[in-house]
C-alpha cells in the first residue's frame, strides 16, 4: 500500500479526535515510503500542528467552511471539471466502474469523486497508476493549493504534496482557466466588470481571417487530443 | 495567400470516395470511438420523477440511472391522451427543470447534518453530566451560552454532526419547549403541500401529534387572492391550462405566462391557432405582451381603475341600454345581484348596510331554522319576499333545500334583479358610496372629485320587525356605485364614457395611462364574446395585481366583469389566477395524514402573515394609519387602532387564529381545571373573562409568548418568501441586520390600544431554528441546525397542480446521495429520537387548543353582527364570540407509534372535507390489508402500518374521492343531502377505479371527480371552477350561497369595500428624509416603485444559485430599471447599484431596458444573497435580498371571521403578505466590497 496516498486521505478526511490522535502517525506515514521530498514533507508541519492541537469544534468549523461549503474548494473533483453539466453523471460511473474493476466497492456515503475516496483507492494501486490517475487532475490540485495558499490555509500542504506526487506540472492552459475563471480582487472595479463583461458577438466568419475551411483544417492537426480525466484504464 | 503551406503535398487523405455531390464521404478508419457514445446513454434504468418545486408544473421527467447515479433526465410523452379536437398536454418541462438534474451532485447541497459548532460544543460539554432534556435546560437557562450560537447566525460555523445527535438535541429542545412553555411555541413552516405531498405532510404530522403550530403559506405568499373566497367561499379553484383552448377571449392581466407557466404555454399558442383572440394587460413590455392582439399597458398599481371602468362599459351596453338574454338569466340565478340590502341612515345620509334577511321580519318569512343566515329577495312571480333556496342557513341544520334550484321552499320562483321600473320602486333616492381617488399618494394620479360620492337608486319601503326600512337589489347598488346613469339623474351619474366621472374611462385613461378607447375596445369584445359563446371569454390573472395592499379591489372588478357575463363555470370561461400551486387535488385524503386526524383533533393552524408580522416585530414599525384607509362613510366605532390591534381583536373574537395561545402553557391551563374541576372551555372562558388568563396576541414581545423552536422545511423563508427579512434577522433571529427605519415609539410616539409595547424590543426569539434542505440556502444559513434531506428523485411521494388533471409521483431513481434522508424518515427519525427524550419531563398530558371559527362547519354562523367580549358587547361563549377551547389528550412517550400509524379516530369519526363529511370505514381496512398491521405492543397495535413514505403515498390514495372513485361516489351522495340533488352520477362511471402509487408511477393518472372541488373530470369538458355550482345547481359556499359581489360585513363597510372600488396604493412612507441620505447630499438617485415578479432564470422562487441558470443572466442579483430613470440616477447598464428605504437595503446589479415602465423597478423574486451579492454601503452588511427593503401590512378586512364565506380557514382566508406598494431609493454603488475577509480570530474564538 503507498502509506503517502493514505495519508493524504486522511488529512483531507472531516476533523475528528481520531484524527488528532492519529497525527504522529500520519506524520510517520508521509516519510515512509518516500514518495514526498523531504522539504515537501517539511511543509505539513503547520498543518499536523493545528490539527494536533486546535480545538476539534475549531477544525470542523474551518473543515466544513472550506470544504463543503465553499464551491472553489470542493473536494469533488467533478464540480470543478462537470459543475452541474450533465456530463457530471456519466463521469462519476465511470470512476465508480474504475473502482470495481480494481476490486473495491466503494462503502461510503461520499460520491466517488471526492478526493479522499480516491486518494484511499490510489493508495492501493500501483504506483505508476496512482501517478497517472493524479496526473490527470494535476490542474484541479494546482488550483486548489493556489485558492488555500491564498487563504492562508495550511492544507495547501496537502495539495503541494499531491502535485508533486502526480509527477508533471499541472496542464498550464488548463489551470490558467481554472484560476482565471474566479476571485478576482474585489477592490478592482475594472477586472471585476472585466470578469462580467459579455463577450461580443459576431455572427457568420470574421471576414478577416483568411479561408475558415484551411483555418478549420489547420486546427484540427494542431491540436492534441483532449484531455479528461474520467479515462478509466 | 499562397495555399502550399495548407495544402498536403506528400500525403494522400483516407478518402476513399464521396457522394452526394461531395458532401459525404467513406473512410475506413476504426469506429471503436463510437462506442464512446453508445456507452455514454447506456442506463441501468429509467424512472418517472418529477421536479417538487413550487412551479405548479408538475411535469412528467424520465431520470436515467446508471450504477447508481443520475446520469441525465428526458422530458415523458406518455400523459394520457386528451379528448379528440384538444391539443394534447405533452411535452410538459422546460429549461430551468432541465437544469436541475445535475444539481443532486452539485458543490451546493448539504451532505451531512450541520450544527452551529458554538452549539455543539456546548451541548455535548452539557451531555456529559446531563440527560437530553436536561442539558437543553441548562443550554437555554445560561444566557450567555445562548448568545453565543444566537448571535452568530448567519456567519458560518457549522460543524457536522450524526444524525442520532442532531435529532437528539432536536427533540430535547422541542421536549423542554412543550414542557416549559407550551407545544403551540414549537412552529413550522413548510409551503406548497401539492409540490411533495408526503413530506409536508411529514413534518406536519410530527408538529400535530405535539401540539405544535403548524404554519400557513398561500396566504402568507401573498398568492392567495381573498376575493376569491370572499366572493366564492372557495380558496382558489380554476380551470386547468387545457381549458384556455376552449376560450374565445383570453385577457392576460398581470399574469406572465410564457415566463411563468412555460409548460403551459402552449395552449396559450395552440388557441391563437384557434382563433382565440388575447389580450394583454401588464405595465411593462412582458414575453406575454408579445401574444397580445392588443397590449394595455396600465400605471403598476392601477389596474382597479382598468377593470372598473371596464366593467362600467360592460354594464352600459349589455345589463342597461340593452339586456344581454344570456347575462340577466345568469345573474339572477347564479349571483346575489336579485338580493336585498337595507339602506342604513348616516349623518342624515343613506349607506348601503346589511342583507336583509328572513330574520329581519316579523314573521321571520316562515324559517325556524337560522333565520338570521337566510337572505331575501323580491319574487316577480308572488309578487312578494321570498327567501330564496341556497343561502348559508339553508347550508346547516337542515337539509335538502341548499340548492340553486329557483325555489324558496315549494315555490317556484323568478327573482327581481331590478327595481328599476315605476312599478317595482317606491321611490328614489340618493346614496353614498366611498371614492378614494384622491387619497393616492404623490407617486400616482389623483383626481379631483369628493370623498364621498352620492348616487340615486331605486328603493322601496319594507315593514320590518323594527320599523320600516328602505331597500334596494345588490344590482342597483352595483350599477350606481359604477357611476352609470339610469335616467334617474343625480349627480355622479356618468352619461357618456367622455364624462370625467368615476367610473368611466375617461376617468381610468387619466388615472392608469390607458386609452379610452383601447379600455372600451377590450370590455366590448370581451363581452360580446361571451354574450355569443355563452360565458367563454377568460381572464388569467396573477401576481402582478394579486401582490398590492388593495389587491382584492383589482381582483373584485376583473370577477365583477366575469360574472356580469357569465363566465364563472363554462368551459372556456372564468377566472384563472394561477398564483401559487395550491391544487392539492386528493387534498381530504391528505388531510389526515398530514395533521394526524387519525389520531388527534383539531391540530393547531396558524395564519403566518400575522404571525410573522407580530413575532418578527414589523408591527413596531407600522407607518400605515387605519385612518388611511377606513372610508369616510364607515359607520359608527371604535375603528381609531393600529394595525396589530385590530389583528388581536380578530383573534380573541375567534376569528382568526392565535399561535401561541395564551400567555400561560396550555398544558398547566388543563391542569389547572382539571384542579379546579371544571371542563375546559368554561374553564378557560372564565379565566380569559376574569384577566387571569391572557391570550398571547396581546403581548407578543414578552418572553412567555416567543415562538421558541421553528422547523423550516421545503421552503427558503429567510431567501425567499419573507418579507420584511431584515425584521426576521433583527428580532425573531436576533442577529446582525439592515433595519434603518425607527420603530413607532421613536417615530411618531404613537401606541397601541391593544397590544402591549415595551420599550426594549427582544431580539432573539427563537431558542433553535432547524432548516431541512438539499441545498445551503439563505434560511440554511441563517440555521442552528441544517439536516440533509433527500432531493425530488431521491425520495417516493405525490404532486399535483391546479394546470392539469394528473396525479404525479416523485420517486427515488436512487438513494438520498451523501448523508441526506427523505423528509418523512427525517420527521421519522425525530418522532422516534422525541419518544426517547420526553418522557423524562412528559407524559399523557392534557393540551388545550384554541380553535378560531372554520369556514365550512356548522359554526361558521356565529356572528352576524360584530360584538366584542371584551368590551363587555356580549358575552364570552367558546366557538360562537371567541375561539373554542378544546382538550387534545398528548401522548407523548408513544408520539412515535402514532406517527407510524393509521389511528382510530377515521373509524370513529370518519373523514371529510369542505363542510361534507363521509364515513371511511372500508378505506381503512383496504389499507390495513394494504400496508400490513402493527404487530407491536402498544398504542398502535392492529393498526395499519405507516412506516414507508409509499404507505404514506397510499394513505392519501386511499382516502381521497378524487383517488378512489367508491369514496367519490359516497362523497357525492353526501353533498346530495344537503342539496337535495342527485349529484353521484358524476363519479359513478369510476367507482371501481382505485388509483395506487404503481399505477402513477406506470402513468400519470387523471383524478376522479369529487364534491370538494367545483369542477369535474369528464371525457366532455375540461375541468373548469364553478361548474358544478351552475350545472349542478350546488349553491356556493357564501352567506347568499351565490356569488357574492356585495360585501356586508361590518368592516367591510368601515373599510369601503362592500362594493368592489378603485383604491390607489397605499403610502408606506419608508422613504424618510433622514433615510434618503443622496436626498440630503445632493448625489443622484431616483425613488421607484419596487415589484418583485417571477424570475426566467430560476426554478420558479424556490432558487437562484443554479449555475446554468446564473450563466444565462449575469450571475448575480439583478435589477431593472428604465432608461429614463437610469439617466435620471446617472446608471448605466451593469452598474452595480443600490437599493434602499427604511425597512434595509439590497446590492445588485442594474439592468436598463425600454421594457420598464418609467418609475418601476423589477427585481425578480429569490435571489439569493448567498450568490455573488457584494456588501451594502448603507448597512455595512451583505446585500440583502428583496425582501430587505420590504415589510408586511396587514389589511383588517382580512381579519374578518364568523362570518360565512368570512370564516377563517387555513391557507383559505386570513391576512396576506402584500409588497408591491413599496417604493426604494435607487442609487449607483461608490465601492463595491465584497466583505470577503474572513471572520476576526478573537471574534471567532468568542
Amino acid at each position: 500500500m503507498l502509506m503517502t496516498f493514505k495519508a493524504l486521505s486522511a488529512l483531507l478526511s472531516y476533523p475528528t479526535p481520531e484524527l488528532k490522535e492519529a497525527t504522529g502517525e500520519i506524520a510517520e506515514a508521509l516519510q515512509s515510503d518516500g514518495l514526498l521530498s523531504a522539504a515537501q514533507v517539511e511543509t505539513f508541519k503547520p498543518l499536523l500542528a493545528d490539527l494536533g492541537a486546535a480545538d476539534v469544534y475549531a477544525l470542523q468549523e474551518q473543515y466544513v467552511s472550506l470544504f463543503d461549503r465553499s464551491r472553489t474548494l470542493s473536494l469533488n473533483l467533478f464540480e470543478h471539471v462537470h459543475g452541474e453539466s450533465r456530463d457530471r453523471g456519466s463521469a462519476m460511473v465511470d470512476l465508480i466502474e474504475t473502482y470495481r474493476a480494481a476490486g473495491f466497492e466503494p462503502a461510503t456515503s461520499e460520491l466517488p469523486d471526492h478526493l479522499p475516496v480516491l486518494l484511499e483507492f490510489l493508495a492501493h494501486q500501483p504506483l505508476q497508476d496512482a501517478r497517472d490517475i493524479l496526473a490527470d487532475a494535476a490542474h484541479i490540485l494546482e488550483a486548489l493549493r493556489v485558492r488555500l495558499t491564498r487563504r492562508e490555509s495550511d492544507y495547501a500542504a496537502v495539495f503541494g504534496a499531491l502535485v508533486q506526487l502526480s509527477a508533471q506540472s499541472a496542464d498550464a492552459e488548463a489551470l490558467a482557466i481554472l484560476l482565471a475563471a474566479e476571485e478576482s480582487d474585489p477592490e478592482d472595479l475594472e477586472a471585476l466588470d472585466a470578469v462580467w463583461e459579455e463577450s461580443e458577438v459576431t455572427f457568420g466568419p470574421d471576414p478577416n481571417a483568411g479561408c475558415p475551411q484551411v483555418r478549420d483544417m489547420l486546427a484540427q492537426m494542431d491540436d492534441p487530443a483532449p484531455k479528461h480525466l474520467n479515462r478509466s484504464a | 495567400m499562397s495555399h502550399l503551406l495548407d495544402r498536403l503535398n506528400f500525403f494522400q487523405s483516407k478518402q476513399l470516395e464521396t457522394f452526394s455531390d461531395g458532401h459525404g464521404q467513406v473512410t475506413r478508419e476504426n469506429r471503436d470511438w463510437e462506442d464512446t457514445y453508445r456507452n455514454r446513454w447506456r442506463h441501468d434504468k429509467i424512472v418517472r420523477s418529477t421536479h417538487g418545486v413550487n412551479c405548479t408544473g408538475s411535469c412528467s421527467w424520465k431520470i436515467y440511472v446508471k450504477s447508481g447515479i443520475v446520469t441525465w433526465e428526458t422530458q415523458q410523452t406518455d400523459y394520457p391522451r386528451t379528448r379528440p379536437g384538444m391539443p394534447n398536454h405533452e411535452p410538459r418541462g422546460c429549461a430551468r427543470g432541465a437544469s436541475y438534474s445535475w444539481y443532486l451532485y452539485s458543490a451546493n447541497r448539504v451532505k451531512n447534518p450541520l450544527v452551529r459548532g458554538r452549539l455543539m460544543k456546548a451541548w455535548r460539554r452539557m451531555r456529559e453530566s446531563m440527560s437530553p432534556a436536561a442539558a437543553w435546560k441548562a443550554l437555554q437557562e445560561d444566557p450567555v451560552l445562548r448568545a453565543s450560537y444566537v448571535q452568530t447566525r448567519g456567519k458560518g460555523g457549522f460543524v457536522r454532526a450524526t444524525w442520532d445527535e442532531a435529532t437528539e438535541i432536536i427533540a430535547a429542545a422541542n421536549a423542554y419547549t412543550a414542557k416549559t412553555y407550551g407545544p403551540d411555541r414549537v412552529f413550522g413552516f413548510s409551503p406548497i403541500p401539492a409540490m411533495s405531498m408526503v413530506s409536508y405532510a411529514a413534518g406536519s404530522r410530527y408538529l400535530s401529534l405535539l401540539g405544535g403550530v403548524c404554519m400557513s403559506f398561500y396566504d402568507w405568499y401573498c398568492d392567495l387572492p381573498p376575493a376569491s373566497p370572499q366572493t366564492w367561499g372557495e380558496q382558489t379553484d380554476v380551470p386547468e391550462s387545457a381549458d384556455w383552448y376552449n376560450s374565445g377571449f383570453l385577457l392576460l392581466w398581470g399574469s406572465n405566462v410564457p415566463q411563468t407557466r412555460t409548460p403551459d404555454a402552449h395552449f396559450y399558442t395552440e388557441a391563437r391557432y384557434r382563433g382565440t383572440k388575447s389580450a394583454v394587460i401588464c405595465p411593462d413590455y412582458s414575453e406575454a405582451a408579445k401574444f397580445g392582439d392588443i397590449w394595455l399597458a396600465p400605471k403598476q398599481g392601477t389596474d382597479s381603475a382598468l377593470a372598473m371602468a371596464m366593467g362600467h362599459v360592460i354594464l352600459r351596453e349589455f345589463h342597461l341600454d340593452r339586456q344581454a338574454e344570456y347575462f340577466e338569466d345568469y345573474c339572477r340565478k347564479y349571483t346575489d345581484m336579485p338580493m336585498l340590502v337595507r339602506l342604513e341612515e348616516k349623518d342624515g345620509k343613506l349607506v348601503p348596510g346589511r342583507f336583509v334577511r328572513a330574520d329581519d321580519f316579523s314573521d321571520k318569512l316562515g324559517e325556524k331554522n337560522n333565520p338570521e343566515w337566510k337572505t331575501v329577495a323580491f319574487d316577480a312571480k308572488s309578487k312578494d319576499i321570498v327567501a330564496p333556496n341556497g343561502s348559508v342557513g339553508f347550508r346547516w341544520g337542515e337539509q335538502g333545500e341548499w340548492n340553486l334550484e329557483e325555489r324558496a321552499g315549494e315555490t317556484t320562483t323568478d327573482l327581481k334583479l331590478s327595481l328599476i321600473l315605476d312599478d317595482d320602486h317606491d321611490e328614489v333616492v340618493g346614496v353614498d358610496f366611498p371614492y378614494f381617488g384622491g387619497a393616492a399618494s404623490s407617486n400616482f394620479v389623483k383626481c379631483e372629485h369628493p370623498d364621498v360620492l352620492t348616487r340615486d337608486l331605486p328603493v322601496k319601503r319594507l315593514k320590518l320587525a323594527d320599523g320600516e326600512a328602505m331597500v334596494a337589489t345588490v344590482f342597483d347598488l352595483f350599477c350606481a356605485n359604477y357611476g352609470l346613469d339610469r335616467g334617474l339623474g343625480g349627480e355622479w351619474a356618468a352619461k357618456s364614457y367622455d364624462d370625467d366621472m368615476p367610473y368611466t374611462p375617461a376617468w381610468a385613461e387619466k388615472i392608469t395611462g390607458v386609452s379610452r378607447d383601447k379600455i372600451i375596445t377590450v370590455a366590448r369584445e370581451f363581452a360580446l364574446n361571451a354574450e355569443k359563446t355563452q360565458g367563454k371569454s377568460m381572464v388569467i390573472l396573477g401576481a402582478g395585481i394579486n401582490h398590492w395592499y388593495h389587491m382584492d379591489m383589482t381582483y373584485r372588478g376583473i370577477i365583477n366583469m366575469l360574472v356580469m357575463c357569465g363566465c364563472v363555470g363554462q368551459s372556456g370561461g372564468g377566472w384563472s389566477h394561477y398564483v401559487g400551486q395550491e391544487k392539492l387535488r386528493p387534498q381530504t385524503g391528505w388531510q389526515p395524514l398530514a395533521f394526524a386526524l387519525d389520531w388527534s383533533r383539531p391540530p393547531r393552524h396558524m395564519n403566518s402573515t400575522s404571525a410573522w408580522y407580530a413575532h418578527t416585530d414589523q408591527w413596531r414599525y407600522e407607518t400605515v394609519n387605519v385612518r388611511e384607509i377606513l372610508s369616510p362613510t364607515a359607520p359608527e366605532g371604535d375603528w381609531d387602532a393600529s394595525l396589530i390591534d385590530y389583528n388581536i381583536r380578530a383573534e380573541r373574537m375567534g376569528w382568526l387564529p392565535s399561535a401561541p395561545q395564551f400567555k400561560t402553557n396550555p398544558l398547566e391551563v388543563a391542569k389547572a381545571a382539571k384542579k379546579a374541576g371544571k371542563e375546559i372551555a368554561p374553564y378557560v372562558a372564565e379565566q380569559l373573562k376574569s384577566g387571569e388568563l391572557q391570550m398571547s396576541c396581546e403581548d407578543p414581545d414578552a418572553p412567555e409568548n416567543w415562538p421558541r423552536n421553528l422547523f423550516i422545511w421545503r421552503s427558503n423563508l429567510l431567501g425567499s418568501s419573507g418579507k420584511g427579512h431584515e425584521y426576521f434577522l433583527k428580532h425573531l433571529l436576533g442577529t446582525d441586520n439592515g433595519v434603518l427605519g425607527h420603530d413607532l415609539r421613536e417615530e411618531a410616539g404613537v401606541t397601541c390600544k391593544e397590544a402591549v409595547w415595551h420599550d426594549e424590543a427582544p431580539r432573539g426569539k427563537l431558542d433553535l431554528l432547524v432548516t431541512i434542505d438539499f441545498r445551503m440556502s439563505t434560511t440554511c444559513v441563517y440555521s442552528d441546525i441544517v439536516l440533509p434531506t433527500a432531493s425530488w428523485y431521491e425520495k417516493d411521494d405525490l404532486n399535483t397542480s391546479d394546470m392539469h388533471p394528473f396525479i404525479h409521483p416523485l420517486q427515488a431513481a436512487v438513494n438520498p446521495a451523501y448523508e441526506s434522508k427523505s423528509d418523512w424518515e427525517i420527521f421519522k427519525a425525530i418522532a422516534k429520537k422525541f419518544s426517547e427524550v420526553a418522557p423524562e419531563i412528559l407524559g399523557t398530558e392534557t393540551d388545550v387548543v384554541a380553535l378560531p371559527i372554520l369556514h365550512d362547519t356548522p359554526g361558521e354562523i356565529a356572528q352576524d353582527h360584530v360584538k366584542d367580549w371584551k368590551k363587555g358587547e356580549c358575552d364570552l361563549i367558546p366557538g360562537k364570540t371567541a375561539p373554542n377551547f378544546i382538550a387534545v389528550e398528548r401522548d407523548y412517550p408513544n408520539l412515535y407509534k402514532k406517527f407510524t400509524s393509521i389511528g382510530p379516530l377515521l373509524d370513529k369519526l370518519g373523514n371529510g372535507g369542505k363542510g361534507i363529511t363521509w364515513n371511511t370505514e372500508i378505506e381503512v381496512q383496504h389499507l390495513r390489508d394494504l400496508n400490513g398491521v402493527v404487530l407491536d405492543e402498544g398504542v398502535s397495535q392492529g393498526m395499519a402500518k405507516l412506516d414507508t413514505a409509499i404507505d404514506a403515498c397510499e394513505m392519501i390514495l386511499m382516502l381521497a374521492p378524487e383517488t378512489n372513485g367508491e369514496v367519490a361516489v359516497r362523497a357525492w351522495e353526501q353533498l346530495g343531502k344537503a342539496t337535495g340533488r342527485e349529484h353521484a352520477h358524476l363519479a359513478r362511471p369510476k367507482e371501481d377505479e382505485k388509483i395506487r402509487f404503481h399505477d402513477i408511477a406506470a402513468q400519470p393518472r387523471k383524478i376522479i371527480s369529487s364534491p370538494t372541488w367545483s369542477g369535474i373530470e369528464s371525457e366532455h369538458v375540461c375541468y373548469n371552477a364553478g361548474y358544478t355550482n351552475v350545472h349542478e345547481l350546488i349553491p356556493w359556499r357564501t352567506l347568499t350561497g351565490r356569488q357574492q359581489l356585495y360585501q356586508d360585513h361590518l368592516w367591510m363597510r368601515a373599510f369601503g369595500e362592500g362594493f368592489c372600488l378603485y383604491r390607489p396604493p397605499v403610502d408606506l412612507k419608508t422613504i424618510t428624509k433622514e433615510v434618503n441620505t443622496d436626498e440630503q447630499n445632493g448625489t443622484p438617485h431616483v425613488v421607484l416603485n419596487f415589484i418583485t415578479p417571477h424570475q426566467k432564470w430560476g426554478i420558479h422562487s424556490t432558487y437562484s444559485d443554479n449555475l446554468h441558470m446564473l450563466t444565462l443572466n449575469r450571475g448575480g442579483p439583478v435589477v431593472w430599471i428604465s432608461e429614463i430613470d437610469a439617466k435620471t440616477a446617472g446608471i448605466v447598464d451593469n452598474d452595480w447599484i443600490e437599493l434602499y428605504n427604511t425597512n434595509g437595503a439590497l446590492t445588485a446589479r442594474a439592468v436598463v431596458s425600454q421594457r420598464l415602465k418609467q418609475g418601476t423597478t423589477y427585481m425578480y423574486h429569490a435571489q439569493e444573497k448567498i450568490v455573488n451579492t457584494p456588501g451594502s454601503e448603507r448597512t455595512g452588511r451583505r446585500g440583502g435580498i428583496h425582501n430587505s427593503v420590504t415589510r408586511a401590512v396587514l389589511k383588517p378586512t382580512h381579519m374578518i371571521g364568523g362570518y360565512a364565506q368570512l370564516s377563517y380557514g387555513f391557507n383559505y382566508y386570513g391576512t396576506v403578505g402584500s409588497n408591491r406598494d413599496e417604493f426604494v431609493v435607487v442609487r449607483k454603488m461608490n465601492k463595491v466590497d465584497w466583505l470577503d475577509q474572513p471572520a476576526k480570530t478573537k471574534e471567532a474564538a468568542e
